[in-house]
């Protein structure tokens, strides 16, 4: 007994299928890290947000239908609209501590600007994963600051920005069909994607400028059109993770999250 | 037989006494109330169903799945006799935290497990916790990530031991004082579990 979203709300299922997958790959990906993380510290770490997001992803699904393994791993590559960013492996750690840090720094303005959503539920889960989500950022953001102290933290991690930027600009854009005024004026958010959009770039302009860096920002329409796996075009990394996340189902249709 | 009719309140107290001696996964000696889990249950007005829910200590718990498969088989051995329905959900609202853990609790996990619980204090600014083994309160802070989603690892200096304590620092910050006022619970299910 789901409370879906309303009728009367067209697109809001879609953003939030959108926001649950970018949860669910990034998660995935982030449990890649287990023992094998540059200190023990970071291995928990990694792997306690890969929890917290694979969980956040739960709850999205959760809003959308009861069978949640079938949305989470059933649908056919071209029906996922996760954000590219979010498939990439990033196996070199720089590499998820850049992506952590840019994805869960979108993600803070994201939630909050569901917290009073009109679909009461969305609203409680965005609440909910925003009192989460506190954490992720505060460890995200402290090892960036301190790298960035040291020559070879700015000379390993910075180029990582420019390289990620203009794929993580896609954590702002909404699935095709979906009406940035009708999602306003239903009140399912409460802020346009392009506003928050604004204030995480401003959040990721700060955080480097201590390093003496300023990213360098694709404009809205290059954005747009770059915007490819909201479309459902899968990046390639997506058949591999995909894979591993339906190794246990493949073998074991009965089996359960 | 034919099972006598019950009253809604009456099935109410009995589910609730029966699920509420169901025991934390992790933690099998302390049950699912003592940890603040279980919010509530109501029955229907013919006691046909039985809806209980349960808070999360966090959306991505492990063991969750497993709690709602012993709070429902404990609903059924309330109901035996009687065609009820059970529902288990896991509702986003209220936030669980720390200060949701019966003070009985709190002692025992200190006694028997050496674990921490971050609590609210009356005469300081953020929750804090204690050291289980030395007593001292001025724990210092390691990681927000221990060995499972809810804990965190801080340093004792008086007695030199890690200490794992239950709750993060940032978690979860009074939320609701700088965001919009909560819906009413019950309204905000995060996942169900039908039987």
């Amino acid at each position: 007994m789901t409370d879906s979203a309303p009728a009367n709300m067209p697109g809001a299922r879609e953003v939030v299928l959108a926001l649950a997958d970018d949860e669910l790959c990034i998660g995935q990906n982030l449990a890649w890290w287990i023992a094998v993380g540059p200190f023990l510290e970071e291995d928990l770490a990694l792997t306690s947000i890969s929890q917290d997001e694979l969980g956040h992803a739960r709850a999205l699904y959760g809003l959308l239908g009861d069978d949640i393994d079938a949305l989470a791993y059933g649908r056919q590559p071209h029906e996922y609209r996760s954000a590219h960013l979010t498939e990439l492996p990033c196996r070199d750690w720089g590499e998820t501590l850049v992506r952590h840090f840019l994805y869960d720094t979108a993600e803070t303005v994201r939630w909050a600007a569901l917290t009073n959503s009109s679909w009461e539920a969305l609203g409680a889960v965005a609440r909910r994963a925003l009192a989460e989500e506190r954490s992720h950022l505060r460890h995200a953001s402290g090892l960036l600051s301190r790298l960035l102290r040291t020559e070879e933290g700015r000379s390993q991690l910075l180029p990582l920005f420019d390289r990620f930027t203009p794929l993580a600009c896609e954590l702002f854009e909404l699935p095709p069909g979906c009406s940035h005024d009708a999602l306003l004026a239903d009140g399912v958010m409460n802020r346009s994607m392009s506003d928050q959009r604004a204030e995480w770039q401003g959040a990721v302009d700060e955080a480097v400028a201590s390093a003496g860096y300023q990213p360098q920002w694709p404009a809205d329409s290059a954005n747009a059109a770059a915007a490819s796996g909201r479309a459902g075009q899968r990046s390639a990394h997506f058949a591999a993770l995909h894979a591993e996340m339906v190794e246990v189902l493949s073998i074991d249709p009965s089996a359960v999250w | 037989m034919e099972a006598a009719p019950v009253s809604t309140a009456a099935m109410e107290a009995a589910v609730f006494e029966a699920v509420s001696t169901v025991c934390d996964p992790e933690y099998p000696e302390i049950t699912i109330a003592e940890l603040g889990i279980l919010e509530r249950v109501t029955a229907n007005g013919d006691s046909s169903a039985v809806r209980i829910e349960l808070v999360p200590t966090m959306l991505g718990c492990p063991a969750l799945d497993v709690i709602a498969d012993d709070v429902t088989a404990a609903a059924r051995s309330a109901c035996v006799g009687s065609d009820v329905s059970v529902e288990v959900v896991f509702v986003a609202e209220p936030v669980w935290t720390p200060d949701r853990i019966a003070p009985g609790a709190v002692s025992f996990l200190a006694r028997e497990y050496s674990v921490a619980v971050r609590r609210s204090h009356s005469d300081r600014a953020v929750p804090t916790a204690t050291c289980p083994i030395c007593g001292n309160d001025a724990l210092e802070h390691r990681s927000d990530f221990g060995p499972t989603p809810c804990r965190s690892v801080e340093w004792c200096p008086s007695c030199r031991n890690p200490i794992e304590v239950v709750g993060r620092v940032e978690f979860p910050a009074a939320i609701g004082a700088a965001q919009a006022s909560p819906a009413a619970a019950g309204t905000a299910q995060v996942s169900a579990a039908s039987a």
